[in-house]
């Protein structure tokens, strides 16, 4: 119905109007002060905020020059209602959201604030999700700031469908992330199609016992191509083998009790097999042990014996080659631990020798090279207050607290999710969690960014080389741009399918990044198996890939913007070619040991490798040498982990 | 006068009769202590089997005790998939409780056996009775143990098992309805996990603020408190007036009440100082909740499930109302109690929604 438009002659509050009732009558409006009698028009097809409005007013507002423009419900000397309001671009039959807001006003009122590009119609609309009582608003304007350098803008996309996903991972090998939505008798996938369109295929599985409630994870357990699902309840785990062509899955339901939190596959003995893991909320952590023939199986001890175990991750903290356990910690016994692997797969706790056993209720911590030195830094995030904290690996097995001087702390916020990625591609991980977005500046601070989207499954769902984020039934679609990225998936055969747990090294100009292949980061939900890496305004990168087996691989010259497949052991050049100036040892040859000149080596991490490229020694250089007493006679590579990135020279043992 | 108190105190007992979901026993032993009264090595225990004990006379399906295992029922119980309950308590020769506070657990005795039956009536198909489990707290060197006895088919004995486990269960409820659940049958772990205070096991049902209500023996109805003390099992040396909980059904009280006796059975042995879930701000525990900030009322929440849900409690809004949310909800990441449920408690939901729904004015 259209209502007649009444023009009040108060002087005090400026314009009266009643508002439109459906989008293509919208008033257009200016600056100035409204008011709705009652929400009584019709609702927009479009939802960017989630629930179920039945009525709306609408309205559009269109400038002749960029702008920035606030729109309240929150307006002196009135009531203050609980409104939501939603803008749009686009059409009123293709509407896109822009910018939507719930309760950014006080007592439940609204406050949106957005840009206005010039000569664009932007359509405003307030829903009745809360509430159908009239209300009054005002549109204000305000100078656009300059366009925003680093902070990453996010834009929800609802696609037709999609429901609630717990991962986003490519499950059909064309190097686009899918998404998975379990249930305890189907997964339902939407495949990526290369023309950014999904293709959802509901698969009947064997029954889950136990459904994916609190976390799952993805790999490929039984090495048969195929990636198989873990599913994580409050009452234990159930596995879900895929066959090889992932068309079917079969389920192993498990009938220890298990109160899962975070779930992860990972190989714990290294004997190349994935292993399953799960946090136990109320008693010791478990694994399911796979030797590659047999059911995995259960076994409970060794991997933290106290309850309260919420976040596990697993990655090379002090760049032995194996992956370490860290568990973020909660509730009944929440100090944190860090349990470095030695051969064999035991862990042990070092957490209170490094300051990393915080009591500051954790749910999950976020691993990444911060500082892009060669080791992988964490953010421990607390999910009950804001006393987060940073904490830079100095790279010679200590940490130290940087929260304060790299400004985490101005992420006042809480949450149970926190991971890194590199969301605006400029070769430094970002940090989700808590109250938004850490943006790394790459000078050792962090700009917050509070407009990002809350955690969910991460990967790239538009295929346009930026990270985007699927949480409450959108894909938050990443509007970066002009920065060139590079993905790596490892595909192993000595060492797991996945190549999780697999150390990717990448070297573009004057920078090196590295990342660990993780299946489970975060708290619940499961990220891209394949390894994402910004790579700024670097046009190649030399790609190295160090495998759990010891295998490395080594590519030089990859074009950026592609998903590069790394077949382990296969790629064209081998470790010992890749050879640089800078170091020289000497004797030659060795026997007892070698003294390294050429650059700062002292307390460096150091690797030694085969010929074929099998690491046969991690170490730490003291005095500027290093034992090689016990190898046997050869040719031998060393590796040295510097500031300047990886150095390489050859050896020959006596 | 003295008669007067006794008459409104049976009408008060009626009133509390009439709407308490579990059945009430007609023919409970009282328990009385006699010479060939059960006695037990508590050095044994846990038996293989619940039968090594002894508590039920005849065929032990039909809970009848023996004497010395006196029946109890709290005011207000813990909802558990709508599982009815019974309640006992034994303790050795010689030995009784204290009392430690109002809502503090009895000070209880070692050697003491706290038994928990839990049973559905109009078991589909057959309509009949069926146990499930039968979990003991025992108290040994001052520390209490965990046992839980998974009752067989034919419901002639029970048998030791604290590895956790399921049992797809169809009943006709009490009213009317068919329902069905896989009703969980807990582990050591989630016993624990509910049943602690420092990281140690404790009881959670038997404080006086819970007991001194009525309980229909079987030579009458009588409070608990005087009862137990009368039978031995709890010293005199008590105060006469008990801060007693609100029953939570009990429609002759305000809202406030009874929200408060509902939350406090429901929610506050997870949510008080030491227990599993001390690191979020609510604090349910009857002596706490006098203050509405401990409700959660207008107190945004550490963890909002939806952006909408801006309060713990949100006055006068559901939606926007975390604690509603999570006891609307079946998702085991959502739903609370943590542990104990998989169904919606329908009439503990009404209860929180008129509640939520009678508060103003709106959080600001």
């Amino acid at each position: 119905m259209r209502k007649p438009i009444l023009l009040s002659l108060a002087a005090l509050s400026g314009q009266f109007l009643t508002a439109q009732n459906t989008c293509p009558t919208a008033l257009p409006i200016g600056e100035g002060s409204y008011q709705v009698t009652a929400i009584d028009g019709q609702v927009s097809p479009v939802n960017c905020l989630g629930g179920n409005p039945t009525l709306a007013e609408w309205y559009t507002f269109t400038s002749p020059v960029d702008t920035g423009v606030i729109v309240t419900t929150e307006v002196v000397g009135f009531p203050l209602v609980d409104t939501r309001i939603q803008v749009f671009s686009g059409t009123c039959g293709a509407l896109v959201c822009h910018a939507s807001d719930d309760d950014g006003g006080n007592g439940l009122s609204s406050l949106v604030q957005f840009y206005a590009a010039a000569n664009v119609t932007y359509i405003i609309e307030f829903d009745n999700r809360w509430s159908s009582s009239g209300f009054h608003f005002t549109l204000s304007l305000f100078p656009p700031p300059p366009p925003p350098v680093d902070l990453i803008q996010f834009s929800p996309v609802s696609i037709p469908g999609m429901g609630y996903n717990m991962a986003a991972v490519d499950m059909n090998n064309d190097q686009l992330d899918d998404m998975l939505s379990p249930s305890a008798s189907s997964v339902r996938i939407g495949y990526q199609q290369p023309d950014g369109t999904f293709n959802f295929v509901t698969i009947a599985t064997e029954t889950a016992t136990h459904t994916a409630s609190w976390s799952m994870c993805v790999g490929d357990l039984d090495k048969n191509g195929a990636n198989d699902l873990m599913y994580g309840s409050g009452s234990g785990v159930s596995l879900m083998f895929s066959n090889e062509e992932g068309t079917s899955f079969s389920a192993t339901n498990y009938p220890n009790y298990v109160f899962c939190q975070r779930t992860n596959m990972v190989d714990l003995d290294n004997d190349g097999n994935l292993d399953a893991f799960s946090c136990h909320d109320v008693d010791a952590n478990v694994a399911f042990m796979n030797n590659g023939v047999d059911s995995l199986i259960f076994e409970q001890g060794g991997y933290g014996e106290t309850c309260g175990n919420y976040g596990s991750v697993f990655t090379d903290y002090n760049n032995d080659g194996l992956v370490d356990l860290f568990v973020a910690k909660c509730g009944c016994d929440p100090e944190d631990l860090l349990m470095p692997n030695s051969p064999g797969g035991i862990f042990t706790d070092v957490a209170p020798e490094l300051g990393l056993n915080d009591t500051h209720q954790s749910w999950s911590s976020a691993w990444g090279d911060f500082d892009n030195d060669g080791d992988m830094d964490v953010m421990i995030g607390s999910s009950s207050s804001s006393v987060h904290k940073l904490m830079r690996n100095n790279g010679d097995g200590t940490f130290t607290n940087i929260t304060n001087e790299a400004g985490a702390n101005a992420n006042n916020g809480q949450s149970i999710e926190w991971t890194t990625h590199d969301f605006n591609n400029d070769g430094w991980l970002d940090i989700l969690g808590g109250a938004g977005l850490l943006v790394n500046d790459g000078d050792g601070t962090f700009t917050m960014d509070v407009s990002a989207p809350d955690n969910g499954p991460v990967g790239d769902m538009n295929n346009d080389g930026y990270l985007d984020v699927i949480n409450s039934g959108l894909i938050n679609i990443n509007q970066s741009a002009g920065n060139n990225w590079l993905r790596v998936q490892p595909v192993g055969s000595v060492s797991n399918s996945n190549g999780i747990g697999a150390r990717i090294v990448v070297t573009t100009d004057g920078l090196q990044q590295i990342r660990d292949v993780k299946s489970g980061d975060g708290f619940r939900y499961m990220s891209s198996l394949m390894a994402h890496f910004g790579l700024a305004q670097a046009q190649t990168a030399t790609v190295e890939v160090r495998w759990p087996s010891g295998i490395v691989d080594h590519i030089q010259d990859v074009t950026a913007n592609q998903v590069l497949v790394v077949y382990e052991g296969l790629s064209t050049a081998s470790v010992f070619e890749a050879v640089t100036p800078e170091i020289a040892v000497h004797p030659v040859p060795a026997r007892d040991r070698i003294t390294i000149s050429g650059a700062e080596t002292n307390n460096r991490p150091a690797r030694i490798y085969s010929t074929t490229g099998a690491l046969v020694r991690s170490a730490t250089i003291r005095a500027n040498t290093i034992g090689i007493e016990d190898l046997s006679q050869g040719v031998y590579i060393l590796e040295v982990t510097t500031t300047d990135g990886a150095l390489r020279t050859r050896f020959v043992k006596d | 006068m003295k008669k007067l108190s006794t008459l409104l105190m049976t009408g008060f007992v009626l009133a509390i009769v009439s709407c308490t979901k579990d059945p009430l026993p007609d023919q409970l032993s009282a328990g009385a202590l006699e010479a060939d009264r059960l006695t037990l090595d508590p050095e044994e225990f846990p038996y293989a089997t619940l039968s090594q004990y002894g508590f039920f006379d005849g065929p032990m399906a039909n809970q009848r005790p023996v004497a010395g295992v006196v029946p109890f029922q709290p005011i207000n119980t813990l909802f558990t998939d709508y599982a009815h309950k019974k309640r006992f308590m034994w303790m050795p020769a010689g030995t009784q409780a204290t009392y430690s506070g109002d809502g503090e657990v009895l000070d209880f005795p070692d050697g003491c056996v706290l038994i928990k039956n839990f049973y559905y009536d109009h078991v589909q198909p057959m309509d009949r009775t069926r146990i499930i489990e039968t979990r003991l707290l025992f108290k040994r060197n001052g520390a209490w143990e965990f046992a839980d006895y998974v009752w067989n088919e034919e419901q002639t004995e029970g048998y030791l098992d604290l590895m956790g486990s399921n049992t797809p269960i169809t009943w006709i409820d009490d009213n009317g309805m068919e329902r069905s659940t896989l009703y969980r049958i807990p582990s050591e772990a989630e016993c624990l996990t509910c049943h602690k205070s420092h990281d140690v096991a404790v009881p959670i049902g038997p404080k006086p603020q819970n007991l001194n209500g009525p309980f229909a023996y079987r030579d009458g109805v009588k409070n608990q408190l005087d009862h137990l003390t009368k039978v031995g099992y709890l010293s005199a040396r008590r105060p006469k007036r008990i801060r007693t909980v609100p029953h939570w059904e009990d429609t002759g009280l305000s809202l406030n009440e009874r929200v408060r006796g509902y939350v406090d059975i429901n929610c506050a042995h997870c949510h008080k100082e030491f227990s599993h879930c001390d690191y979020r701000p609510m604090r349910f525990a009857f002596n706490e909740t006098d203050d509405p900030v401990n409700l959660g009322v207008c107190v945004p929440p550490d963890d909002p499930l939806l952006p909408q849900h801006t309060h713990i409690v949100s006055r006068g809004s559901t939606g926007r109302s975390l604690l509603h949310y999570r006891l609307a909800s079946t998702d085991e990441a959502v739903r609370m109690p943590l542990l104990g449920r998989t169904l919606v408690h329908d009439e503990g939901l009404a209860l929180i929604t008129e509640w939520i729904n009678s508060l103003e004015p709106a959080c600001p």
